[in-house]
């Protein structure tokens, strides 16, 4: 193993010292083969650069973007990001790159964020969210909030970075009261998250306080509530506490301590140019703050699959047999079972575990029915595959049977030429290279980042159990004769009520992640809802789906105004878990009773294209709506509750409480 | 590779620029934006390229490119 590991190495080397002789010599085609040849998973920084360097005399674009892009999975070498920086951004533009989301977002720092601000764009661009920057002068973040005129309200954020450091803290080394003076420093901060608040639609996202490692009292510090050391740590952790829905935090005190705090903070680099953070921590600490800003944009990823032979346990169940696999007992043994031990809880903040296996049937599932030591059960995994087609088929299959898309995904395997096949032939699926010591399997995976997530709401708990469902009642159908008959199999219950404030975090989450099944893809946040809740000419209906399977929890939203006689349709959206089940015509349903009791006559919709919710686009024709213009590319549709009568739904049967008929308990 | 060769390596990185060639004699005057953000970086890439380290007060001082290359010699790089 370890020759053939050397001989792989020499072979890249010397491939790239190839590209490099050929590339002086104006040989630009023939080097980027050779450079091509040398490439590893992942690729090494200075070879992504050559690779973009040589794509760019040649005027490919795309190719320049993609190997600049490259360089942020190469590792957090600050100097090869920066020149990636560089080649990016004056390519970008030429290439007519696709990106998922869009997004002004605006630096505020208390020290020099000069250096953080590209670094932080690339890392975002790497996620695909394409960033406009604006960066506060120097230590300016509370000038550019507090004055109402600044040029932060009039660059109109999506979002707001507050990158701040611990000397920037107003507290004494030694305090007599610290209560009092950690109260008035969180007062501080929580005083700006609710002035950008008021006079912003930014999100807000603040780097917490990272512990120096300089702590004049020593060790005594920790028995101080009065020592600066400790008032820093009640501080971050009141801001946690604080931060509410619309505020997401960077734990830098985390990552400082992940990184080496004498190495996060250089003196030298301070002195100089007031860097509070080292210029080799920036990549890491602009990697995390893109990756809660990808979770804040629902960008996340939502879904494992897992292999199994050498991936969950050590050896091949198939020959190997059940006492012969590597499981609980022995090193390997331990690490395999501390590996599905984090599998399970990340499966309980919400991330769906599915497996995809080159085994038979029989084999694959043995040990998750009898070994003693197995953590993950059948149960755990919302989709089970284990055949012998190749695994980017089998992937295509689960994403279809769960119905998310292949950008939710991350494929886990041991194997390193699954993992190229995956990547070649499934770019949008992410691929976990997992270690080839198993004892650095967990650690690994910990360390990829996509899997962030905004908050947590009690669905996020049970999500794969609700794929689960999925998956058999996609079997159920292919069972079932009528569409109709497979409906009323399903025995659908919902509840449907007015907007609660107990929901209003799970119902700004869909809000903000919901693409498809989206009519008008309006991203209100908390703020927004809580006026919504509070305006009377404001109808919020928020839908609950349970079924013979599964209780779906809060699925489907939808906001309408008054506006006399019409009751004009803002916002509709629904989960893409329970898209193709009629919930649309419920939803319809309460919308049409509500405008009765208002005395309105019509409904209006309203249909904004974009590039992922085509699916919704006939929403309002299939409900007998008719459409009566257009604006733009926006379509609006009306609905004549005189002429028409109300919509009702004969497939799901709207309740107050539970019904626990048949399975649905 | 020689330490010239290594050096002009590191400027043409930072600077963004694949034939910029370095002399003895050249200042940060003498090259197109080198500013103080960009020494910065620098400083960062020669540090990390030669795995040398600055003094606090060298890091703001080397705007030179014969200074630099005696320093580098000087630390047997």
């Amino acid at each position: 193993m370890n020759i053939a590991r050397v001989h792989c190495h020499d072979l890249a080397a010397t491939a790239e010292t190839h590209g490099d002789t050929l590339r002086k010599n104006g040989q630009i085609e023939q080097a980027i083969k050779a450079y091509l040849e040398g490439v590893t998973a992942p690729p090494a920084a200075a070879l992504c650069l050559k690779l973009a360097r040589c794509y760019e005399q040649r005027g490919n674009h795309a190719e320049v973007c993609r190997w600049a892009l490259a360089i942020v999975d190469s590792g957090d070498d600050y100097s090869a990001w920066q020149a990636g920086w560089a080649l990016f951004q004056r390519t970008a533009a030429k290439a007519g790159r696709q990106v998922l989301r869009s997004v002004k977002v605006a630096l505020l720092g208390s020290y020099t964020t000069t250096q953080l601000g590209p670094m932080l764009c690339l890392a975002a661009e790497r996620l695909g969210i394409q960033v406009a920057l604006y960066e506060s002068q120097y230590g300016q973040y509370q000038q550019d909030i507090l004055d109402p005129s600044s040029k932060l309200y009039a660059f109109g954020p999506d979002i707001v970075v507050l990158a701040v450091h611990e000397g920037d803290l107003h507290l004494s080394d030694y305090s007599q009261n610290p209560e009092e003076d950690v109260r008035k420093e969180v007062l501080r901060w929580t005083g700006l998250w609710k002035m950008v608040a008021e006079r912003s639609r930014a999100r807000l996202v603040q780097h917490n306080f990272a512990l120096p490692c300089e702590v004049p009292t020593g060790h005594l510090a920790t028995r101080l509530p009065g020592s600066r050391y400790m008032m820093t740590h009640a501080v971050n952790a009141k801001l946690g506490e604080a931060a509410a829905n619309n505020v997401s935090l960077v734990d830098c005190e985390r990552l400082s301590a992940l990184f080496g705090k004498q190495r996060w903070c250089d003196p030298r680099y301070w002195n100089l140019s007031k860097q509070a953070v080292a210029l080799e921590a920036l990549p890491l600490l602009a990697r995390h703050t893109a990756a809660v800003i990808a979770a804040d944009l629902g960008l996340s990823r939502k879904c494992l699959v897992l292999d199994l032979d050498n991936t969950l346990w050590g050896g091949v169940i198939a020959e190997d047999g059940l006492a012969g696999i590597k499981l609980g007992q022995g090193p390997d043994g331990e690490a395999f079972t501390a590996f599905q031990d984090y599998l399970l809880k990340l499966k309980r903040k919400g991330v769906i575990l599915t497996v995809c296996s080159k085994n038979n049937h029989a084999d694959a599932i043995q040990p998750f029915e009898k070994h003693p030591e197995m953590r993950l059960k059948l149960d755990d995994i919302a989709l089970f595959v284990a055949n012998w087609e190749s695994k980017p088929a089998n992937i295509r299959t689960i994403a279809k049977t769960l119905q998310i898309g292949l950008d939710a995904m991350v494929f886990v395997d041991d194997n390193p030429a699954e993992r190229e096949i995956v990547r070649t032939f499934l770019p949008e699926v992410d691929v976990i290279a997992l270690p080839e010591d198993p004892s650095l399997y967990l650690r690994t995976l910990s360390q990829y980042l996509l899997l962030e997530t905004s908050s947590l709401t009690a669905e996020d708990h049970e999500r794969t159990d609700q794929y689960r469902a999925r998956a058999q009642i996609m079997e159920l159908e292919a069972a079932a004769g009528t569409i109709e008959e497979f409906y009323r199999s399903l025995r659908m219950q919902a509840i449907v009520t007015p907007f609660e404030a107990s929901q209003l975090p799970r119902i700004a989450q869909l809000i903000g992640k919901t693409n498809q099944f989206n009519l008008t893809t309006r991203r209100h946040g908390m703020a927004q809802l809580e006026t919504f809740v509070r305006d009377e000419s404001y109808v919020h209906l928020a839908l609950r789906l349970r079924d013979r399977y599964t209780d779906h929890g809060l699925v489907s939203v939808m906001i309408a105004r008054q506006q006399e006689h019409v009751l004009d349709i803002d916002t509709w959206l629904m989960s893409c878990r329970v898209i193709g089940r009629t919930v649309e015509a419920t939803m319809l349903e309460h919308l049409c009773r509500r405008a009765a009791q208002l005395g309105c006559t019509a409904l209006r919709g309203t249909y904004i294209p974009t590039q992922k919710n085509a699916m919704a686009a006939d929403a309002f024709a299939k409900h007998g709506f008719e459409r009566v213009g257009t604006n733009g590319r926006d379509e609006i549709w009306s609905y004549d509750l005189a002429a028409k009568g109300l919509i009702a739904n004969a497939f799901v049967t709207s309740v107050h409480t539970w019904e626990s008929a048949d399975g649905a308990s | 590779m020689e330490l010239h060769d290594r050096l002009e390596e590191v400027f043409r990185q930072v600077f963004d620029n694949e034939t910029l060639r370095l002399t003895d004699e050249m200042t940060a005057s003498d090259i197109e934006g080198w500013d103080s953000v960009a020494h910065i970086n620098l400083m960062f890439g020669i540090e990390q390229a030669f795995g040398v380290r600055f003094k606090g007060n060298e890091l703001a001082d080397m705007k030179n490119i014969g200074e630099l290359k005696q320093f580098l010699a000087g630390k047997g790089k």
